[in-house]
C-alpha cells in the first residue's frame, strides 16, 4: 500500500501505478485514433462543389443586371439567326451580391474567380476589376416557361452552395446562408427530382424580384414551394410568392 | 498567499504529461485533416479545420471530465489528476482554434458583426431541428475561457477558494451546452446514426463514472451525528501506520491519522482544491501530504509548514479500548491539538 503513495513532483512513480497510467494513456490514443477514423466513415460524402480559390481569371461579355446579375457569353451556335449566350451568375467577394446595375446590357471584361458545381458555375468578381468597352450589345434571350409546380427542397446561398464552402447547405450552414442572403446573394432552390437528380432554380418572386429578405426564416430546411419555372438560355428559375413556401 | 504554486510549477511528471497530450493532439488533427483530405477531396480545409478541431476538443473535454471520478474510484488513476490543468486548458485552445475558424467561416464579411450574427442570425429557441446551436458553443467556449485563464493557482487564492470551485463547477454547464451544440447542430445536418451512438456513448461514460464513483463515497458519508461531544470513530487498529481513516461526524469528513503511536484527527478537504487528506500519507517529515498535488499540513496543528499558510480545522481526540472517539466540533483551522497517544 505505502509504496503506491505518489505525487507528481517526486521522480518516479512506482510500477504499479506507471502500469494503470501507461494502460489509460494507451486507451486514450486508441480513442483518438479510432475517433478520427469512424467519423470518416460517419460524415455524408461531399458535394463535388470547387471554389478555385486564388486563381484569377480574365473574362469577356456582356452584363445583364436584372435582379439577379448574370454574365452572358456569347456562344458559336445561332438560334434563328440570333447569337446564343450562356449566362453565368455574377457574386461579389464576402458575403455581398454583385451589383451590375451601372454595366446593364455593356461589353465588359472583368477578373474573377470561378466557383463551380456539376455543371453550374459562378463568378467571384474581383473588386473593381470591371472594365467597361465602349459597345452594347445585342443580347437576346432563349426564354421559355415549363409550366406551375409545387417542388421540394431546400434554399440555399448560390455562393456557398456552389462552392465557396463545403458543405454549403443544411443546418449547420444555415447561418452563413442567412448572412449571404441578406449580403443581397442570389437565393438558389436545389430540389430533387424522382430519380435522385438534383437541379437548381433561382428564386425570384412572381414579378421577377429578389426576395431575400422575406424567406431568411426558411433557408437550409426542407421545404416546398409553388411557383412557375422558366428556363432561360442554360439557366432555370422559379418565380413564386413567398407566401407558398411551405415547411415540410 | 501561499508560494507553494511557484514552487512546484515544473518537473518531470509535467513535462511527460504535456509531452504526451500535446503528441495526442496532434496525432488526432493530423490523421484527421490527412484521412479527410484523402477521402474526401472535395471538403474545403475550412471544414476540416472546423471539424477537427471540434471533435478534438470534446474528446479532450471527455478525457478531462472522467479523470476525476477515475480517482475517486481508485487512487492508482491520480498522476492523471496532477497536471489536469494542463488538460484543460489545452481543450480551451483547440476549442477555441474551432471557433473562430467557424465565426470566420460562417460569420465574417457579411453586413453586420460576426458575433451579432451568431446571436441574431437564428432564433428559432422553440425548434429542435432548427434550434442556433451556435450560441451554446459560444457559451460554452466563454465558460471555457475563465476557466483556462483563472486556472492557475494564483486565482485559487486571489478569487478565495469557494468562488474558484464554483466557476471550475461551471465545466459541467459547459459540458451539458456542449452536448447540446453537437446534437442541435451537426447531428442535425448528418444522417449517419454513427454519430449520435458515439456522443451517447461519450455521455454514458461521464455520467456512469460519476455515478459509480458518487455510489462508493456514499459508504463514507453514513453520518454519525452527535451535538458536540467526542463520539466514536474508528477503531486504532484499522487505521493503517502513516494513512488515515475517512468518517463524516456532523456533515463534516474527517480524516484520522495514526503515525508514531500517536492518532490526530484534521478536516479531510484540502485547502487547494479540495483534496482528501485522508487518502494522503504522513511522510517522513511529519506532514501529512494531499494526495492531489502534494500540499502538506502537520497533523498536530492543521497547519501547513512555513512558509506556507493553508491551514485546515483539527479535532479533539481520544482513545478508549482501543477504539478513537472524536469531539464532533472542529477546532479553529490551524488549532494545535494534543495528539492520543496509543
Ligand atoms: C463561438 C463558439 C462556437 C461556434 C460559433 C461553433 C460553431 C460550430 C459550427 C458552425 C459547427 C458545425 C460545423 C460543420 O460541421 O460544418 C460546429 C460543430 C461542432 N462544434 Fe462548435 N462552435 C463553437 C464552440 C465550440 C466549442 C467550444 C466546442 C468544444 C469544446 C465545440 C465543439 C463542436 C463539435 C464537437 C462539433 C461537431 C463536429 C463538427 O461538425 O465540426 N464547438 N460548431
Ligand atoms: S487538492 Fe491540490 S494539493 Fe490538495
Amino acid at each position: 500500500m505505502n509504496e503506491d503513495f505518489y505525487i507528481g513532483y517526486l521522480p518516479k512513480m512506482p510500477k504499479s501505478l506507471s502500469k494503470i497510467i501507461k494502460t489509460f494513456v494507451i486507451l486514450a490514443f486508441i480513442a483518438a485514433i479510432g475517433l478520427a477514423v469512424i467519423l470518416w466513415i460517419a460524415q455524408k460524402p461531399f458535394a463535388k462543389s470547387v471554389f478555385e480559390f486564388g486563381t484569377v481569371k480574365e473574362f469577356s461579355g456582356t452584363i445583364q443586371a436584372k435582379t439577379i446579375p448574370f454574365l452572358l457569353i456569347e456562344k458559336a451556335e445561332k438560334n434563328n439567326g440570333l447569337p446564343t449566350f450562356e449566362r453565368i451568375p455574377l457574386v461579389a467577394e464576402g458575403k455581398h451580391g454583385f451589383d451590375g446595375k451601372s454595366f446593364d446590357g455593356q461589353q465588359i471584361k472583368l477578373k474573377g474567380t470561378l466557383i463551380y458545381r456539376d455543371d453550374l458555375q459562378m463568378i467571384e468578381v474581383v473588386t473593381d476589376s470591371v472594365e467597361k468597352s465602349p459597345n452594347t450589345n445585342q443580347i437576346s434571350e432563349k426564354s421559355e416557361s415549363l409550366g406551375k409546380f409545387t417542388l421540394k427542397g431546400e434554399i440555399v446561398d448560390s455562393k456557398c452552395y456552389l462552392g465557396v464552402m463545403n458543405p454549403g447547405q443544411s443546418k449547420v450552414h444555415r447561418d452563413c446562408a442567412v448572412a449571404c442572403l441578406r449580403g443581397g446573394i442570389a437565393p438558389l432552390f436545389a430540389v430533387k427530382d424522382f430519380q435522385g437528380n438534383v437541379s437548381e432554380l433561382w428564386l425570384l418572386s412572381e414579378k421577377g424580384e429578389a426576395i431575400n429578405n422575406e424567406i431568411l426564416d426558411f433557408v437550409a430546411e426542407p421545404i416546398e414551394i409553388t411557383g412557375e419555372v422558366k428556363r432561360v438560355d442554360n439557366q432555370l428559375f422559379i418565380y413564386a410568392n413567398p407566401t407558398s413556401i411551405k415547411r415540410e | 498567499m501561499s508560494e507553494k504554486y511557484v514552487a512546484i510549477s515544473w518537473n518531470r511528471q509535467k513535462k511527460i504529461y504535456d509531452a504526451l497530450l500535446w503528441s495526442g493532439v496532434a496525432v488526432y488533427l493530423l490523421l484527421f485533416i490527412g484521412l479527410g483530405s484523402f477521402l474526401q477531396p472535395n471538403a474545403t480545409i475550412e471544414t476540416l479545420i472546423i471539424r477537427g478541431f471540434g471533435t478534438c476538443a470534446i474528446l479532450l473535454l471527455h478525457i478531462v471530465l472522467i479523470i476525476g471520478p477515475l480517482c475517486r474510484i481508485s487512487p492508482k488513476f491520480l498522476p492523471l489528476l496532477y497536471n489536469r490543468r494542463h488538460l484543460g486548458v489545452t481543450t480551451f485552445l483547440i476549442g477555441a482554434v474551432h471557433a473562430v475558424f467557424s465565426i470566420i467561416q460562417f460569420h465574417a464579411l457579411g453586413t453586420i458583426n460576426p458575433i451579432v450574427s451568431i446571436l441574431v442570425s437564428n432564433t428559432k429557441f422553440n425548434s429542435i431541428a432548427d434550434f442556433p446551436f451556435q450560441i451554446l458553443g459560444l457559451i460554452a467556449l466563454i465558460i471555457l475561457f475563465l476557466m483556462a485563464v483563472t486556472s492557475h493557482d494564483f486565482w485559487l487564492n486571489n478569487l478565495t477558494a469557494p468562488i474558484w470551485k464554483t466557476l471550475h463547477t461551471l465545466v459541467y454547464v459547459a459540458y451539458a451546452l456542449l452536448i447540446g451544440h453537437v446534437a442541435l447542430g451537426v447531428l442535425q445536418s448528418e444522417t449517419s446514426p454513427i454519430l449520435a451512438i458515439l456522443l451517447g456513448i461519450g455521455l454514458v461514460l461521464v455520467v456512469g463514472l460519476h455515478l459509480i464513483s458518487a455510489f462508493k463515497e456514499t459508504d463514507l458519508d453514513k453520518e454519525i451525528v452527535s451535538v458536540d461531544e467526542f463520539v466514536e470513530a474508528c477503531t486504532v487498529a484499522e487505521i493503517p501506520e502513516k494513512r488515515a481513516c475517512i468518517r463524516t461526524i456532523s456533515g463534516e469528513r474527517v480524516a484520522i491519522f495514526k503515525y508514531d503511536g500517536k492518532i490526530s484527527a484534521v478536516s479531510n478537504v484540502c485547502q487547494h482544491q479540495n483534496g482528501p487528506l485522508g487518502e494522503g500519507k504522513i511522510g517522513d517529515d511529519g506532514c501529512i501530504t494531499c494526495p492531489w498535488h502534494g500540499f502538506q499540513y502537520l497533523p498536530e496543528t492543521g497547519a501547513s509548514p512555513p512558509p506556507f499558510t493553508e491551514k485546515v480545522p483539527t479535532f479533539n481526540v481520544k482513545i478508549e479500548d482501543g477504539k478513537v472517539f472524536v469531539k464532533a466540533k472542529p477546532n479553529k483551522a490551524g488549532t494545535r491539538v494534543e495528539p492520543a497517544k496509543i
